[in-house]
């Protein structure tokens, strides 16, 4: 029941996770926070098995650091998320395999063009211009069919996540204790003061 | 007394479907839908259907039984819109692209089908049987809540024999005014506002929850309905074909058309410019 | 879970014509029932040969990488662009290093002859056996509906247009009877100095 939603829009990315940490049948934390900076313009929200998620979050981090310290470059959205998809699937065919969903949000920094990509535990990739993981999919995605358009502006995507997570609170049977909402720009990430206190029941 | 009694007290499962050759023997004779089945001549008959027809449980199971569907109805101001995809599906093969979900049941009633195929027809098809029955016996249009009653008893008394169905019924009555029940083969039976039943109801909930409101005109709610089997059909790979649109009103219900969702698809798209992950030109 | 072949959806074909050959793909992906992209080509070129693969979404990018790579270095020592047998050669033995640990993928092979400008297509299971063949080739979900088209419409010695429009008929008309494939297509024409690539609006359910 973790919910993980990104949306892209003309200059863009927000990435909304949800904020409660679940262990069965538990809710060890209300204010979890599943997301990690890979660089300066690139965010990556992750769920999946407990463990292996924040292990692979910090590992290809460390990593997307020490490329840019060895080259003095940065990584793009493109060749990070490639790198990063090509981490899953190296552990894919391993003895262990990390057991991680995962969205990659970005902005082109020379560009300033916005990115978004759906990567799965099999290692699939798909760059879209809005994406989601979980059950969150399924509620979600024909919400963002009909509502989202390629150019539009902040203010219009936070309200399309409005619409999205409301229909998450009224549809899902477990709360998911609301979620974190981080946005980047080409001037990096920020974190978003998304108020979510309003009781949705369904119809 | 007693005989009725002792009807009464054993479910109708145990009752009616134990077969004789005398009964075999009927049931090759009957002409109209009855209650009759022949059963596998073995002891655990309910595990053993389970196992040779619900492919969720065995993928491989030999007899495959048409699935997928979106369909959905809810409640408004001016009646009660009812709304489904066409598409039948057995694995990957899409087996139709014309299947009729929405069953007649009389002028005022409507039911959907989702699930077994063949499970919902022939009862859907039993339960206008049952109701003509009705309204011949007590002079009157049986009411919504009563249709809905005899499909919620009848399928319960099938439990655990592989039955899959999910269905609601549609109708307005003068008792009720506009009524809508949600009925499951597990024997869920639910009034509400608004369903969505079938492989893609989660899309449809996605689309109808956001703009849904009681107050919405003949117009909205026509196209909100029809909208939102679009999205369906268009995420899940189990629904798609033909939009078949119905609007329940006190005076009946009125079709409004079967159309192929591939030019409202494109409308949609190119004329209000959603469906913006689709790709309408090369790179 | 079912199989890995059909977890994400997809088709592919690869037709031989009249001094041309045409391969196609559908654009989707999928995770089961759920469609994620409808933006997913499955024909990647490697110079004048075309490559399709259909099957497991991660080994379609892992295969296509690791020939990209292989092709690159093929060309850097050799001096010259890799012939469509070449490549063949080159999918089958890659394949079979995986004898033991498959990848989920079934590639088809598009190309003209450099020498002679004698089409050329093929197609592999997954751990390499090619299926050389002078007519069609398939793969992917909708493979059973793909051979029945074919079967169908194909005929020999058709020019571009003709090829343009019988596997474009067929992969369209193959999908829309497979629930894990369709929502559009791409399909390349390959003749001896000239490459078309046009997208097909297809059903999107």
């Amino acid at each position: 029941m973790e919910v993980l939603l990104g949306i892209t829009g003309k200059d863009f990315t927000i990435i909304c996770a949800s904020k409660a940490a679940m262990r069965g049948a538990t809710i060890l934390k209300a204010s979890d926070d599943k997301t990690r900076n890979l660089n300066k313009h690139n965010l990556m929200a992750y769920s999946g098995e407990a463990g292996d998620t924040t292990q692979f979050a910090e590992y290809v981090q460390a990593n997307v650091q020490l490329y840019s310290m060895r080259s003095g470059t940065h990584l793009g959205p493109d060749a990070v998320a490639n790198f990063v998809r090509g981490e899953v699937a190296k552990a894919l065919r391993s003895r262990r395999p990390y057991n991680v969903n995962l969205l990659l949000g970005g902005v082109d920094p020379t560009t300033g063009k916005p990115s978004l990509y759906w990567c799965d535990y099999l290692a699939a990739l798909a760059k879209l211009p809005y994406a989601a993981h979980g059950y969150a999919q399924y509620y979600c995605l024909s919400i963002l069919d009909k509502h989202h358009h390629p150019d539009i502006e902040l203010d219009q995507g936070l309200k399309i996540l409005r619409m999205c997570t409301d229909e998450l609170k009224r549809r899902l049977p477990i709360d998911f204790k609301g979620v974190l909402v981080k946005i980047i720009t080409k001037d990096g990430i920020r974190e978003h003061d998304y108020v979510d206190d309003k009781q949705i029941l369904p119809a | 007394m007693d005989a009725l009694v002792s009807q009464l007290e054993t479910p109708r499962s145990q009752q009616e479907l134990y077969n004789s050759e005398e009964e075999q023997e009927q049931l090759a004779l009957s002409l109209s839908p009855s209650l009759k089945f022949a059963l596998p001549p073995i002891a655990q008959s309910q595990a053993w259907l389970r196992a040779m027809t619900d492919d969720y449980s065995n993928p491989n199971c030999p007899i495959k039984i048409a699935h997928g569907t979106t369909t959905l109805a809810f409640r408004f101001q001016g009646g009660i819109i009812v709304c489904t995809d066409s598409r039948a599906t057995a694995g990957n093969w899409i087996a139709s692209q014309t299947v009729k979900k929405v069953i007649e049941i009389n002028s005022s009633l409507l039911g959907t089908m989702a699930g077994g195929a063949a499970d919902c027809q022939y009862w859907l098809a039993y339960l206008g049987m049952q109701c003509r029955l009705h309204e011949l016996r007590s002079k009157r249009r049986i009411t919504v809540a009563a249709a809905s009653k005899i499909l919620a008893n009848l399928v319960y008394s099938y439990k655990g024999m592989g039955l899959s169905m999910g269905t609601m019924c549609a109708g307005v009555t003068p008792q009720e005014g506009p009524a809508l029940y949600y009925i499951d083969s597990d024997g869920t039976r639910l009034a509400g506002n608004l369903f969505c039943v079938g492989s893609g109801q989660t899309f449809a909930y996605g689309v109808l929850d956001a703009e849904y409101r009681y107050d919405l005109t003949d117009e909205e709610a026509l196209e909100l309905g029809r909208r939102s089997i679009l999205a369906a059909m268009h995420r899940d790979a189990y629904s798609g074909g033909f939009i078949n649109l119905y609007h329940v009103k006190e005076s009946g219900w009125v079709k409004h058309g079967f159309n192929d969702m591939n030019p409202i698809f494109w409308k949609t798209k190119l004329g209000k410019g959603e469906f913006s992950n689709v790709t309408a030109d090369l790179n | 879970m079912s199989s890995p072949f059909s977890i994400n959806g997809g088709a592919a074909v690869a037709m031989v014509g009249k001094d041309c050959v045409a391969i196609a793909c559908d654009l989707r992906l999928g995770l089961q029932s759920l469609t994620v992209s409808n933006n997913y080509p499955k024909i990647f070129p490697y110079g004048d040969v075309y490559l399709g693969l259909t099957g497991l979404a991660t080994d379609i990018s892992t295969v296509s990488d690791l020939l990209r790579y292989k092709v690159n270095m093929y060309r850097l020592r050799e001096e010259r662009a890799i012939s469509p047998q070449t490549l063949a050669n080159l999918v089958s033995s890659s394949l079979y290093e995986r004898r033991f640990g498959p990848y989920f993928v079934s590639p088809v092979i598009a190309g003209l002859n450099h020498k002679d400008g004698k089409p050329f297509i093929c197609g592999f299971d997954s751990i390499g056996c090619i299926d050389f063949a002078k007519d069609f080739i398939v793969s992917g979900t909708a493979s059973d509906q793909l051979f029945g088209m074919c079967e169908g419409l194909w005929e020999p010695d058709l020019g571009p247009d003709e090829l343009f429009e019988t596997i474009s008929q067929a992969l369209l008309s193959a999908v829309d009877r497979d629930a894990l494939s369709g929502w559009g297509a791409h399909v390349y024409i390959i003749e001896k100095d000239k490459v078309t690539k046009r997208l097909l609006k297809g059903r999107q359910d």
